[in-house]
C-alpha cells in the first residue's frame, strides 16, 4: 500500500517520559501498549519510500506522540550542506508530523567522506557562527525550529575559548534553535574531558532547553585513564539519575526520554526506566504545584 | 590556532589513518591525542561496518566474523560512505566483491551480495495498490499481446550463476546454515516485499527474462518474444505476479486499468 497521510495528529510531546523505539519493538509497541509517554525515532532510519519500518512507525505513531531525531545532518561539518539528505528530513516530517525534531551539535564529513559519527567542534566563535548559520539555514529548509543536542565527547581542544555551555547558549542565540539536552552526555564529558556537569547544566539557557535524553553508558580502561564510552547499552547510572534530577529541578518538567541502542532489552526494561524518569518529573511538579 | 576548516581536515586525516598535526590540539589530560582519536577512529568503522552487516547479514554468516571485518576494511578504504544516511553504504559491495574475490575462489560472494543488496531495496521501496488478474479478462488476444503491466516499486529481479537463494535460504535467522552444494547451478530469484517482509521465490530463467520485460514497460507480446517464454508457462507467471499482489496497473493502447 502506498504510504497515506497519517489519520490524525498526535499532538504534542508531553512534559513526560518517552522510550527510543527501535525497529526490535516495532510489533511489540503496538501490541503491549507500554504506559510511556511519547516515543522517538532517528529520522534517518524512515527515509525510504516504503516498506514494514515505515508501515510499523506509522501505526507506532498513531498510538504516541512522535519525535524526529537525526543523527545524519552533520550540522557543523564544513563541507557543504547536504539538501538532499535535509529534503529527506523535510519528508519524513511531512509523513509523520512529529511534534519535535532535533539534531546534534556536531560536524561528521569531510570532503565528501562522511563517518556517520558525531564529531566535536572546537568551542569558538569562529564554530558559533558556522553551526548557528547552518542551522537557521536547516530551520528555513523545514519551514520549523529544530533541537540541537550536546555531544557526548572522547577529546577537547586546546583552541577552545568559550566552555561548552557559552558554546551551545550563542549557537541558540544566533540561530533560534531550541536544545536537547543529553544528562548523560554531559556525565559522559565530565569524566572523559574534566566538563564540570553541574555547571553545564545551570549554565545552559533554561527556555531553550525543550528535551532531555537519558541513557546509560560503558566504563573502559584506556591506559591509565578511563573512559565513559556513550554507548546507550545499558539502564541509566545512579549518577546520570542525579545530575536529571539537579536538571530537571532547573528546567522543570521537560520531555525526557530514554535512549536504548545497543544491546536493546525487552520493552518492558525501557518502559521501567521510563517509568523511573517518570517519577523524578512527577516529583518536580509536585513541587511546583 | 588551526581554523574550523584546518581542524577538520586534519581530524579527517586522523580517521583516515594519519596521526598527523591533530594531536597539537587536542588537550592530553591524562590521554593522549592518539589515544582519544583511537576512539573516534575505532567507532567509525564499527558504524560502516555493522551498516555493511545489517545489509549483508547471509554474507557475514557465511564468511564469520573475521573475514567479514576484513572484507569491509578493503570496501571502505575502495567506497568510504558519502552519505548521512548509511542505508546506502553497501551499495556498491557486489561490485566490489566481484573484482576483488572473483580469484579467490569465492566469487559466489559477489552473488550473494547482489540479492542481499536486492532485498535491502525492496525492503524500503513504496508499495502500491495491487489489480488484480480480472484487468486482463475483458481484453482480446491483440489487446492482450499490447497490454503493458506495472509491476510493484520493490520487485527485483536477481539471475546467478550459483545457487544463492539456496544459501540465503539456509542463513536465515531461524535456519540451520547447513552447506549448500554450490556446483548445484544458478538459480533466478524473483523477490519482492510487503508489509510482512521479504518474499523470494525462484522462477526459470525465461519468466525471470519476461519478468524484467515487463519491468522495463514491454508489452506483454513483446516481453514474451524478447524472453523466449514458452506461451504454456505465460499463465502459471502470470498468475503469480498476480497472486503476489506484483501488478499495480494494466495499461495499453486502448484500455487503462491502475489502483489509483
Amino acid at each position: 500500500m502506498s504510504s497515506s497521510p497519517m489519520a490524525n495528529s498526535s499532538g504534542p510531546v508531553p512534559a513526560g517520559a518517552g522510550i527510543g523505539l527501535r525497529s526490535a519493538h516495532h510489533e511489540a509497541l503496538v501490541r503491549e501498549r507500554p504506559a510511556v509517554g511519547w516515543i522517538e525515532v532517528h529520522t534517518e532510519n524512515y527515509f525510504h519510500d516504503g516498506g514494514p519500518h515505515l508501515a510499523a512507525l506509522e501505526r507506532a505513531r498513531a498510538a504516541y506522540p512522535l519525535s524526529l531525531h537525526g543523527v545524519g545532518m552533520g550540522l557543523g561539518s564544513v563541507d557543504p550542506l547536504d539538501r538532499a539528505h535535509v529534503a529527506r528530513v523535510a519528508r519524513a516530517i511531512e509523513r509523520f508530523e512529529p511534534a519535535l525534531v532535533s539534531e546534534h551539535a556536531c560536524w561528521g564529513s569531510h570532503d565528501g567522506e562522511n563517518f556517520n559519527d558525531l564529531l566535536p567542534l572546537p568551542y569558538t566563535d569562529e564554530a558559533v557562527v558556522h553551526l548557528a548559520d547552518r542551522v537557521a539555514e536547516v530551520q528555513d529548509l523545514l519551514g520549523r525550529q529544530i533541537l540541537i543536542e550536546n555531544l557526548s565527547c572522547y577529546l577537547s581542544y586546546a583552541s577552545s575559548r568559550l566552555t561548552e555551555w557559552e558554546f551551545l547558549a550563542a549557537v541558540v542565540e544566533r540561530a533560534g534553535c531550541g536544545l536537547l539536552l543529553d544528562v548523560n552526555n554531559a556525565y559522559v564529558n565530565s569524566v572523559n574531558v574534566g566538563l564540570d556537569a553541574k555547571a553545564f547544566i545551570d549554565g545552559l539557557p533554561a527556555g531553550a532547553v525543550q528535551e532531555i535524553h537519558l541513557a546509560g553508558h560503558t566504563r573502559r580502561q584506556v591506559g591509565e585513564r578511563t573512559i565513559l564510552l556513550d554507548d546507550h547499552g545499558s539502564r541509566v547510572p545512579e549518577a546520570v539519575w542525579r545530575l536529571y534530577e539537579h536538571a530537571i529541578r532547573r528546567f522543570g518538567a521537560v520531555p525526557t526520554l530514554i535512549e536504548w541502542d545497543t544491546n536493546v532489552p525487552d520493552l518492558s526494561v525501557l518502559a521501567d526506566e521510563a517509568a523511573r524518569a517518570q517519577r523524578r518529573l512527577d516529583g518536580v511538579r509536585g513541587l511546583a504545584a | 590556532m588551526a581554523s574550523l576548516p584546518e581542524l577538520q581536515a586534519r581530524f579527517a586525516a586522523a580517521l583516515r589513518g594519519d596521526p598527523g598535526p591533530i594531536g597539537l590540539d587536542v588537550v592530553d589530560d591524562g590521554l593522549e591525542a592518539a589515544g582519544r582519536l583511537d576512539i573516534y577512529r575505532n567507532n567509525a568503522r564499527a558504524v560502516f561496518e555493522g551498516a555493511l552487516e545489517r545489509t549483508y547479514p547471509v554474507l557475514r554468516r557465511r564468511v564469520g566474523e573475521d573475514y567479514f571485518r576484513q572484507l569491509a576494511h578493503d570496501y571502505r578504504e575502495r567506497f568510504p560512505s558519502r552519505n548521512g544516511d548509511l542505508h546506502g553504504v553497501g551499495e556498491h559491495f557486489a561490485r566490489h566483491l566481484a573484482e576483488t574475490e572473483a580469484e579467490s575462489g569465492y566469487g559466489w560472494l559477489a552473488e550473494l551480495a547482489e540479492l542481499e543488496w536486492a532485498c535491502e531495496c525492496a525492503f524500503v521501496a513504496a508499495r502500491e495498490r495491487p489489480v488484480g488478474p480480472q484487468a486482463l479478462a475483458s481484453l482480446s488476444p491483440d489487446e492482450l499481446s499490447l497490454a503493458r503491466l506495472r509491476l510493484q516499486p520493490s520487485l527485483r529481479c536477481v539471475a546467478s550463476s550459483f545457487p544463492v537463494l539456496d544459501v540465503w535460504r539456509a542463513n536465515q535467522p531461524e535456519a540451520d546454515g547447513h552447506a549448500v552444494d554450490l556446483k548445484r547451478g544458478g538459480q533466478c530469484v524473483l523477490l519482492s516485499c510487503d508489509e510482512d517482509g521479504l518474499d523470494l521465490v525462484e522462477m526459470s530463467t525465461a519468466a525471470l527474462a519476461f519478468t524484467r520485460q515487463l519491468q522495463a514497460g514491454a508489452s506483454l507480446g513483446s516481453a514474451v518474444d524478447e524472453s523466449g517464454l514458452d506461451l504454456a508457462e505465460l499463465p502459471g507467471v502470470l498468475g503469480m505476479l498476480f497472486a503476489g499482489g506484483l501488478v499495480t496497473a494494466v495499461t495499453g493502447s486502448s484500455m487503462e486499468c491502475d489502483s489509483k
